[in-house]
Parts: structure tokens; C-alpha cells; sequence
């Protein structure tokens, strides 16, 4: 093969998803192709045109809008158009527009089917293109069709097949079984009066609990079912339903809302939507009693990542599904912890802060997390049991896989194992009088999450947070000042300023100079509105209708968040898929032009809204 | 355009020089020419470059030749050619320092006139795109004349010529290499090429070729003889 034709090969063996097809495949694609040249701006399809080949971008940039104007896609180099054509006997569904001088490799329609019909992976892909699947830059409005991502965007509430079937407690065994016979059901929720669910009863049960023990079928069905069973929430999403399935070992879960059973949802449900690499590798976890063997679970967490981000998976997703292993993790040592020092001699709660608070972890992260106990805690008398469960869970953690803060800030130092009262103080201080060094601490504990023991003890700690935080502008002004030192990468004419020298030579931290950023505005945000969220996204979404940021600006930071975060994460893909450690560094010419034109546009976002928040708090703090 | 070049390209010399062609050439003479009042999209085009022994069609001989067609503005890689060519005299080092190609390699390789019997019929109908086409259009006419009796008239888009017309028209001082066909390319978005050998630079050619029609006729109206040489 000619070099120029190996070079094409060479192009396609980069993008997904002609790497899937084996090299002697690959090597006979370029002489099957025609290379066409488009100028920006040039329509290239329109709804019904004659399409007869696939198109690859080669170099440049289009846009893909319905035939009503609505933005559907942005592609860039490597990715593909005309793939609906393909599944529609060669009529184009949508309008195809260049917005950059482009340069495409258009495959012949008889060559693409030959090649979906010949490699399964090759056409999963594309069907699952042709079907509804478009993405863009920004605007994902895609049904996903990968399970976990199914799982990701599908509600409980629409899990729900069908009427709740439920009996009241009065009922017997032989009532039960009976009508459950008749309803063809798996389980019956057990009521009292008007609705309100004591219990649930399930198949198993008719045999463990009746059969077995050779039960009288006349005896109430009280005596038999699993009361006050855990239940989820109609707007949870369907993984969360599965997680709760699989760590408490249940397969029917009740669906309640305001106190009331709107149904159930089995794992069929959930399952017949096929098995989850992500909930496996929890309920993984979840059996392991060694800390080495945990690790060998989330040294996978990469591999879930590519595979996430190559799905088409949003960073909101894929933070949410690798956030949920740390989570794992942590309640399994807790347990472990537990069953060898015995039962906690006052209550307590295990937060965790930072990314893993915002459930935004990537695939590096260290580990932030505190103790709040009770303040019927004694030093003396419980010290050392939380010091022993502090270290025996950061240690462990450490194992899995995240590493210790390297600023301490963890349970196992004694500042930040510490009951009620003293959190009380602490947050005092911070609030009522800021210095620079405990602004460094607000952007960790001020994104605390339960993870695990007695939530109620951080109940009331975090409305003292949101309400003092809210009312005390001095804080906020001391805030803003932090967050604004935080510089984006961008010079005077709007071009990138680079690390210079060093390891990272000409490169751009997406982490300290576009996530944190970010992460910081809309803190501030949610903070200085007595918004209780702590995810990213859900802070945005939290303050979008209120005054203290625009709109505009709040939907502007919320995709340019999306998009500098899916590009950290691309990055990172990149490098696990060359099997390089991730890092936060990218050099710029590793992105098409027309990346690199949206990275930029949305480090401007960031700016504006810098500086618009500069001025709304004057220039005071640090 | 100087008088001489009018005539070589006229239809009467044309006529001329076909009663003398033989063999292959006198084949590619029968064909009737690309229309030039025809729309560049409903031409057909070849792009070709060729590598030599030295710069003088005279002394020097082509080694290598590399090829690619162009129907309704699309590069079909399907007829990608590159043929080896071997040469009557020994390589000379500084050709082969250039070329990289070895008396070795062109030791099996076909005459001249064969490689001209497999690529005539190519070019026939269809219309040259060469970047820099004097080097093209005086190696392989002066090996017409000695394999077939006769010149080779054959319409012609240099794509060099096009580029300095489009940079006159901007008015921007010219930047030296900026003729390059890497630095051409390379402004008109196309992807970054090695150059290896007769073949890669001809699909080279043939890129920047679509992005310098793009530009001119984004209605599909442009006809041929506005952009010949």
C-alpha cells in the first residue's frame, strides 16, 4: 500500500469506530474511499437528498440540524455523518452544515453495510447512530442506548409496569397467595388503612418463610413478611433502584412517594435491560473483606471511564457512576471497620468531601473525608475506637486506590474527627472570620456529603452552613476572592497561555484552570443563595432562576462545565487507552481546530462570569 | 500566457501533432479532449506528479510516477496508482539521496515506454493537475516524443498557478514558502501529508486542488477553461 493510503489507514485506526475492525480489514479501506473538500458553511445534506456513502470527517467541523432548525449534533475530525442515509435507503434525515473548511472520506453505502454485516461491534455502533443516538459538543439530546447509560437517564417512575398490587394486613397466607396467584405478581406490598405500607411479601417468602417452616396458611400475612422494607423514591434513577438492590440483597423494592406506594419494580425490570459493569463491580465490593481485593475492582475504574465516555456518556454520568465505586468502597471498610471494633459507642456519620462529595470523580482521585460523631462523644472513653475506624478506613482506602489527601484532610487526622459541636466551631470561625487559610478548606468541607452512619448528625450542621453562609456577605467577598485566583488560560487576543517549561511545557491544566474554576463559581453561587446542593451541575441548575447570576450565564457556565470536563476526561481516556497514568494536562494541538475554538469559547464563559461576579462583590478579600 | 504556449495548446496543433503520434499516444490523440466550456464538477481530471533523475527533461529521466483520478470533485483512491519506472543511465547519488529509490529497486521496474502504454489511456479525456505543472508536462512530453513520435498536449490545472492568483487577488505579501504544496495545504484546512514519493504528492495535489475549487465555485457553475493553466 502506498504511504498516503497507509496514512489514511493510519487515521482511521485512530476513531472509534473503525479501530474495532481488524488491521488487514483497515489496511483495505482507503482504496475504497473518495476524499471531497467542503468550504465553511457549505450545506452538505439536506432531509431526503440522495446520501450514498458514509462520510468520515477528516478534517474540520459540521453541524447536524433536524429538519426544523433544531441542533442535533456537532462533529469534528474523526467523526461521522450520513449515517441515518445509511438505514434509510440513502435519503439524508437531517441538514449537514460545514463549519469549517472541511475535508471528508465518503465510504460507499454497499462498502458500509458489507463491513456492518461482517463486524457486530462495527455495526452496534452505527446502528445504535442510525437509530436515535446524535451528539454534539454541548446539547446532548440523545436516548442512550447503552444499559448503563439507560440506567442513568430513566426514572425510577417510568420503571413502574404496572398497578400496585397490595393487601391489607389483616389478610392471610393462604389470601396472599391467592390473589398474588390471581395478579400474576411477584410480591404484594402489605397496607394498613388507607395505603400505608407496613410490609412487603414476596414469592420467596411463600417459600422460605411458609413451605419451608410448614407454616399454617391461615396465619396473618404480618407474620411472614419483611416489615418496613426499604423503598426508593419515583425520581431516583433506575441505577440508583439497582444499587440499593444489590447492596441490601433485595429484589423487589417498593416505590414510595410522599409516604405513600405508587409500586414496585423488580430487578426483571431492571435486568432485562442487561447486566451492569458498573453495579457488578459494587455489589463486588460489597463481598470483599480485603482491602488488596477492592483494589483490584477499582484498578477497572479506567477501563469503565473509556468505556462510559466512548458510550457517549455525559461528565455529569460518568462522575455519578465512578463517584458510586468510591462510595462503595468506603461503606464496605465502614462495615469491616465495624464488625472488628464492634458497634460505635455513640453515633456517628462518615462524610466525604470535595470531588467525591460533589460526586464528581474522575479516574484520579485522592480521598477527602471527615468524621462528625455525636456530642455525646468522650474523648477519653470513644477516642480510640474512631481513631482506630478513621485509620482502618483511610488506610484502607489508601489500598483500593485513593490515595491520602496529601493536605490531611481526612478522618484519620484529629482535627477532622471531631462530634457536633466542634464542626459548629469550626464552621463559625470559617464564616465569621475568613482568613486565606481556611478559604483553601471551604473548597473541601463546604461540599460535604453523607456517605454513611447517622445522617440526621449532619442534618442540622449543614442548615447552620447554608444559612450562615447566605447571610454573611464578608465571607462571600472573601470567597469570590479565592475563587477569581483561579486564572483561566486565556491571553489578551483570546489565545490559550500555556504552562511554560518544566514537565507540563506547553500545555493547559484543565483541572486547576477550567473544572476548579468552575466548581468555585458555583459555590459561591449556591452558597450566597442558601442552595443546600453540592454537585456541580445541581448548584447550577439550583440558581439558574435566581438573581444573583444571569440566565445566560448560568446555562453558559453549565455547558462550558460539560464541555471542559468531558474534554479533561477524553484526555484522560486517551492516555489510559495508550496506557499513560491520567493527568489533567493537554496540549492544545491534540484537539481538532474546532475543539480547540470551543474549549476557548468556554474558558471565555468562565471569565465573564468572573468577572461579573468580581463586580457584584467588589474587589474585597484576599 | 506567451504566444508559443497558445500554439502548443491549440486544437490545430493538436491536430497537427496527433497524424504523427503512434502507438498508445496515437489511442490518447483519438479521444476527443476535456471540454473547457464544460463545468468543472462534470470534468474528470488526473493528478499526478512524478519524480526524475534531475531537472532537465532533456538530460534527466522520470524514476517514479504517481497517480490519481478526480470524477464529480471527489478523490477516488480506487485509482491510485504509483508505478516504478527504470531509467537507461545508473542512478546518480544526488537523485537517489532524494528519491531514496535505488538503481536496485527500478532494476525489475518497467521501461519508460511501458509505464507511458499503462498510463495514456489514464490520462486520455481527462484533465492534468500537477503542482508545478512545467516539470510534468516536460518530462512526459519529451518521452512522448521519444517513445511515440509525438508531443503530449493535454489540458492543465497547475495548482501552484492557482495559489499565486489567489494570493495576488488577497494582496498579502507573499511569505517565503508559502507556495509550498505542505503550507498550501495546511491553509486550506487539509490534513498535514509526508511527502514520500510521486503518489502522495499527486493526492496532495489533488486535495488542495478540491479546497482551490471549493473556494472559486461554491455554486458548481465554475467552467474548466477559467481555471487552466
Amino acid at each position: 500500500m502506498s504511504i498516503e493510503l497507509e496514512e489514511i489507514a493510519e487515521f482511521l485506526k485512530q476513531h472509534h469506530p473503525f479501530d474495532l475492525l481488524p488491521d488487514d480489514e483497515i489496511n483495505t479501506l482507503p482504496k475504497r474511499l473518495t476524499a471531497r473538500y467542503f468550504r465553511a458553511g457549505t450545506k452538505v445534506l439536506s432531509p431526503e437528498q440522495q446520501c450514498l456513502h458514509l462520510y468520515i470527517i477528516r478534517t474540520g467541523g459540521t453541524e447536524t440540524r433536524d429538519p426544523d432548525g433544531l441542533l442535533l449534533a456537532r462533529l469534528s475530525e474523526g467523526e461521522c455523518f450520513g449515517v441515518r442515509a445509511m438505514f434509510r435507503n440513502g435519503k439524508a434525515a437531517n441538514n449537514i452544515t460545514t463549519l469549517e473548511d472541511s475535508l471528508c472520506y465518503l465510504l460507499p453505502e454497499k462498502d458500509f453495510h458489507d463491513l456492518a454485516g461482517k463486524y457486530p461491534q462495527f455495526n452496534y455502533f452505527f446502528a445504535q447512530m442510525g437509530g436515535e443516538r446524535l451528539r454534539s459538543g454541548m446539547q446532548l439530546i440523545e436516548s442512550r442506548d447503552d444499559d448503563q447509560l439507560k440506567l442513568m437517564s430513566v426514572r425510577v417512575a417510568d420503571l413502574i409496569a404496572r398497578n400496585l398490587v397490595s393487601i391489607d394486613k389483616s389478610a392471610t397466607i393462604l389470601d396472599a397467595g391467592k390473589l398474588m396467584s390471581k395478579e400474576r405478581v411477584s410480591c404484594l406490598l402489605i397496607t394498613e388503612g388507607d395505603a400505608e405500607v407496613v410490609g412487603i411479601m414476596t414469592d420467596r417468602d411463600l417459600r422460605n418463610r411458609v413451605v419451608a417452616q410448614g407454616r399454617s396458611y391461615d396465619d396473618p400475612v404480618t407474620e411472614i413478611m419483611t416489615a418496613n422494607p426499604i423503598s426508593i423514591h419515583p425520581d431516583e434513577y433506575a441505577f440508583d433502584a439497582l444499587l440499593t438492590m444489590t447492596r441490601h440483597n433485595v429484589r423487589h423494592l417498593p416505590v414510595m412517594k410522599d409516604g405513600k406506594a405508587v409500586g414496585v419494580i423488580t430487578t426483571n425490570n431492571l435486568l432485562a435491560r442487561q447486566s451492569l459493569s458498573a453495579v457488578y463491580m459494587a455489589g463486588r465490593i460489597g463481598k470483599l473483606t480485603d482491602p488488596a481485593d477492592m483494589a483490584k475492582v477499582i484498578k477497572q475504574v479506567p477501563e469503565l471511564l473509556s468505556h462510559l465516555i466512548e458510550a457517549g456518556a455525559t461528565s455529569q454520568n460518568a462522575g455519578h457512576i465512578v463517584t458510586t465505586l468510591s462510595d462503595a468502597a468506603t461503606v464496605r471498610l465502614l462495615q469491616l471497620a465495624e464488625e472488628r471494633l464492634g458497634p460505635p459507642p455513640v453515633p456517628y456519620v462518615w462524610m466525604a468531601g470535595g470531588s467525591q462529595g460533589r460526586q464528581e470523580q474522575t479516574a484520579l482521585s485522592d480521598q477527602d473525608n471527615c468524621l462528625i460523631i455525636d456530642d455525646a462523644y468522650d474523648p477519653e472513653q470513644h477516642g480510640e475506637w474512631f481513631r482506630a475506624l478513621a485509620d482502618f478506613v483511610c488506610d484502607g482506602l489508601n489500598t483500593v486506590g485513593y490515595v491520602y489527601c496529601p493536605g490531611d484532610m481526612m478522618a484519620k487526622t484529629d482535627q477532622w474527627r471531631q462530634p457536633v459541636r466542634v464542626w459548629q466551631q469550626y464552621f463559625n470561625k470559617w464564616i465569621e472570620q475568613p482568613e486565606p487559610k481556611s478559604l483553601m478548606l471551604c473548597s473541601v468541607w463546604f461540599d460535604l456529603r453523607p456517605i454513611h452512619g447517622t445522617k440526621s448528625l449532619f442534618d442540622n450542621l449543614h442548615r447552620l452552613i447554608v444559612s450562615k453562609a447566605r447571610d454573611n456577605r464578608i465571607f462571600q467577598a472573601y470567597m469570590v476572592g479565592n475563587a477569581l485566583s483561579h486564572h483561566v488560560p486565556l491571553g489578551f487576543f483570546k489565545n490559550f497561555v500555556m504552562i511554560r517549561g518544566g514537565e507540563h511545557d506547553s500545555t493547559l491544566d484543565l483541572k486547576h484552570n477550567g473544572v476548579v474554576p468552575i466548581v468555585d463559581l458555583a459555590r459561591i453561587h449556591a452558597l450566597a443563595n442558601g442552595v443546600d446542593a453540592v454537585n456541580t451541575f445541581e448548584r447550577l441548575h439550583a440558581v439558574k432562576s435566581l438573581p444573583s447570576i444571569s440566565k445566560q450565564g448560568a446555562s453558559d457556565l453549565l455547558d462550558a462545565f460539560e464541555f471542559i470536563s468531558i474534554t479533561r476526561l477524553k484526555h484522560q481516556v486517551r492516555q489510559i487507552r495508550r496506557g499513560d497514568a491520567p493527568d489533567n494536562f493537554l496540549h492544545p494541538e491534540s484537539l481538532s481546530a474546532f475543539e480547540r475554538s470551543h474549549l476557548k469559547d468556554a474558558f471565555s464563559v468562565i471569565k465573564n462570569l468572573q468577572n461579573a461576579l468580581e463586580n457584584a462583590f467588589g474587589k474585597s478579600g484576599t | 500566457m506567451g504566444l508559443r504556449q497558445k500554439i502548443v495548446d491549440s486544437r490545430l496543433y493538436r491536430d497537427f501533432i496527433q497524424r504523427k503520434a503512434t502507438g498508445p499516444l496515437r489511442a490518447y490523440y483519438d479521444i476527443p479532449p476535456a471540454d473547457p466550456h464544460r463545468p468543472v464538477g462534470e470534468t474528470e481530471f488526473i493528478a499526478l506528479d512524478l519524480e526524475t533523475t534531475g531537472l532537465d527533461p532533456k538530460r534527466d529521466e522520470i524514476v517514479s510516477l504517481g497517480w490519481v483520478i478526480i470524477r464529480q470533485l471527489g478523490v477516488d483512491f480506487s485509482s491510485c496508482e504509483h508505478i516504478l519506472v527504470r531509467p537507461t543511465q545508473e542512478l546518480s547519488e544526488s537523485s537517489v539521496v532524494v528519491h531514496r529509490i535505488f538503481d536496485s529497486d527500478v532494476a525489475n521496474a518497467p521501461d519508460i515506454k511501458t509505464a507511458l502504454e499503462h498510463l495514456l489511456p489514464q490520462m486520455a479525456g481527462r484533465v492534468l493537475i500537477s503542482h508545478h505543472a512545467p516539470i510534468e508536462l516536460g518530462f512526459l512530453g519529451q518521452a512522448c516524443k521519444q517513445c511515440f513520435g509525438a508531443p503530449l498536449q493535454i489540458p492543465t490545472v497547475d495548482t501552484l498557478v492557482l495559489a499565486l492568483r489567489d494570493l495576488h487577488r488577497s494582496g498579502q505579501p507573499m511569505k517565503s514558502g508559502a507556495l509550498k504544496l505542505d503550507s498550501l495545504r495546511r491553509s486550506h484546512n487539509l490534513p498535514p501529508f509526508r511527502a514520500h514519493n510521486a503518489l502522495s504528492d499527486a493526492i496532495a495535489a489533488s486535495g488542495l486542488f478540491l479546497a482551490q475549487i471549493a473556494k472559486r465555485d461554491p455554486k458548481g457553475e465554475l467552467e474548466l477553461n477559467r481555471i487552466l493553466r
